[in-house]
């Protein structure tokens, strides 16, 4: 939806890194250490992607609906809120405020078919209760600015079209951690044409000094997406469900 | 809900009641919104959401009363959503019937009329630019702090989501006197000329401190506004004749529009001129009236000052389009 992003609740949310980091208390007793609450968050990332691809969802709605997720766990611990309910359940909502609704029983039908593990299947009445804590948590804010807009637009500006699948995709790994929550979304589309221009050896240095935007931060996330795709070679299935079991959640 | 005092019942809206009441931490007054949410199988109607987001975006102008949280409460197993607003003391049809009536009845100031409107045009212009009509603009709907001298637009959008506004909540009649000719006349497609129509029609009434065309029937409000501005044309408006309410009127030619609103300025003649075309495709739109001569002695930066967030704090001109 077109908006005023400065005038926007999602400006005035904008969080700071350690807000976000932070380890809810009843996760920390149960020994959630902050990789593994980031980890988490990530393979919900993921599986919010997977179960879009199934039922056919704009990148949009999956790149709101992951926020909505990440919101919800700067506010709410994973112990009390199941990921693996929240998860689906924020794609469902986000397909609603996206104009794009998908049904829940499609929704949970998919569910059944793409997860094997029972912790993972939830009937309707879970989703729609979980729709309206979620609501809660989100205190009902559910418009959400991303960088694709502005990353397109900067393409164009930039004379840098060629690059546009590249740097779309490097904007789709973003929601992979939780940068949208802590900067605005069209500093994150300058780092991922940043990159992008880096790796594709492009010169943009007076490009982006027309801009007039701190280039330190764009740095800085630079790094941040660079530093994420270091550690997260080979992430390990183990290594979720290992800190999914310490939340003993659904048996 | 309990960080709320309800104060009392303001109003029974189109929508649902409205309460004054307070915010019990920061003391700070709201208008509390009830609305009854229709639950379905498939949990909250994405129209609810989609209104909840269309209120969130478009109360970031200050000219649009502010949507502050909605706060969600299961009363006997019915889910109940309270929209909380901010709250200003009165609304633009108390105002100026408190011009009328009451101890010391006199005009409104012209600088003032010119304020109203030119904030009324900013708040419709933002509406617009994010394809939401109001609809049912009128002075209950304009909400003013009578010592700043600030007007907000209020019951945005609320309509498509929640009821549809035919018939008000209490059964009270809506008003017709707001009504663009081409809703009264039937047509099925319609457009922000109908917001601006209503915009001129609230104008005249600032002026005169009695409504434009008080009209109780459709018919009769047709009446009424052919009988200022002469009975419609396919030449001045192509297509009128063939409306679905369209019947062989009496031909009344058009009146002066000074003489309905005599005290005011050329300039705002003018203007209120654009706004009545008959023809929606040739009313002035909100962003243009804004750049129209009738505003140019307006002190915009004071009334920017006046709002207790300026505009011209954001930086709304950042290089950066955002989406």
């Amino acid at each position: 939806m077109a908006a005023n992003f400065w005038a926007s609740s999602h400006y005035k949310q904008l969080l700071d890194q350690e807000d976000v980091e932070a380890v809810h208390s009843p996760d920390k007793e149960k020994g959630i250490t902050l990789e593994e609450f980031k980890l988490v968050k990530m393979h919900m990332a993921n599986y919010i992607m997977r179960l879009a691809q199934v039922v056919k969802v704009r990148q949009r709605v999956i790149a709101t609906a992951v926020t909505y997720m990440r919101r919800v766990y700067t506010r709410k611990s994973l112990s009390e809120y199941d990921p693996r309910l929240v998860a689906p359940t924020c794609l469902y909502l986000a397909s609603k405020a996206e104009e794009s609704t998908v049904q829940a029983r499609p929704l949970v039908f998919y569910i059944k078919k793409q997860c094997p593990d029972e912790k993972y299947r939830f009937e309707i009445k879970d989703i729609l209760e979980m729709e309206m804590k979620i609501l809660e948590a989100l205190d009902y804010y559910l418009v959400v600015y991303h960088p694709y807009r502005p990353l397109t637009l900067f393409l164009q500006d930039a004379g840098l079209t060629d690059m546009t699948q590249l740097a779309w995709g490097l904007v789709n790994d973003t929601y992979k951690m939780d940068l949208i929550l802590v900067h605005p979304p069209y500093m994150i589309a300058l780092a991922c044409i940043y990159i992008g221009s880096v790796l594709k050896e492009k010169d943009t240095t007076s490009w982006f000094e027309e801009l007039r935007v701190d280039m330190n931060v764009v740095k800085n996330i630079s790094m941040e997406i660079l530093d994420f795709y270091d550690n997260n070679k080979g992430i390990l299935e183990d290594r979720v469900n290992a800190a999914l079991n310490k939340l003993a959640l659904k048996q | 809900m309990e960080n709320y005092e309800k104060i009392e019942k303001v109003g029974e809206g189109t929508y649902g009641k409205v309460y004054k009441a307070k915010d019990k931490t920061s003391g700070q007054l709201v208008a509390l919104k009830k609305t009854r949410l229709e639950m379905d199988e498939e949990g909250v109607p994405p129209t609810a959401l989609r209104e909840i987001c269309l209120l969130q975006m478009l109360s970031q102008s200050l000219y649009v009363v502010r949507l502050l949280c909605v706060q969600h409460v299961d009363k006997n197993g019915k889910p109940l959503l309270y929209l909380v607003f901010e709250y200003l003391d009165t609304d633009l049809k108390k105002f100026i019937d408190s011009h009328r009536r009451g101890p010391n009845p006199r005009p409104l100031a012209p600088t003032l009329i010119q304020s109203f409107l030119y904030q009324l045009c900013k708040g419709v212009a933002h509406c617009h630019s994010h394809s939401v009509l109001h609809r049912d603009l009128k002075p209950q709907n304009l909400l003013v702090d009578k010592e700043k001298g600030i007007l907000k637009i209020a019951d945005l959008g609320l309509g498509r989501a929640f009821t549809v506004p035919l018939k008000s909540y209490t059964h009270e009649i809506v008003t017709l006197w707001y009504r663009a000719p081409e809703v009264l006349l039937g047509a099925t497609h319609y457009s922000t000329g109908v917001d601006m129509w209503s915009v001129g029609c609230i104008f005249a009434e600032m002026v005169r401190r009695q409504a434009l065309f008080p009209g109780d029937s459709e018919i009769q409000q047709l009446l009424h506004i052919f009988r200022l501005l002469g009975t419609p044309s396919e030449e001045q408006w192509p297509g009128v004749t063939s409306l679905k309410e369209w019947h062989p009127y009496p031909q009344w030619k058009p009146q002066n529009l000074t003489r309905a609103v005599p005290t005011l300025e050329p300039d705002g003649v003018d203007l209120l001129s654009k706004m009545l075309q008959y023809d929606p495709a040739n009313r002035i739109s909100a962003k243009a009236a804004l750049d129209h001569p009738y505003f140019d002695s307006l002190d915009k930066f004071l009334l920017n000052t006046k709002h207790d967030n300026p505009d011209v704090l954001l930086p709304n001109d950042a290089i950066v389009v955002l989406e």
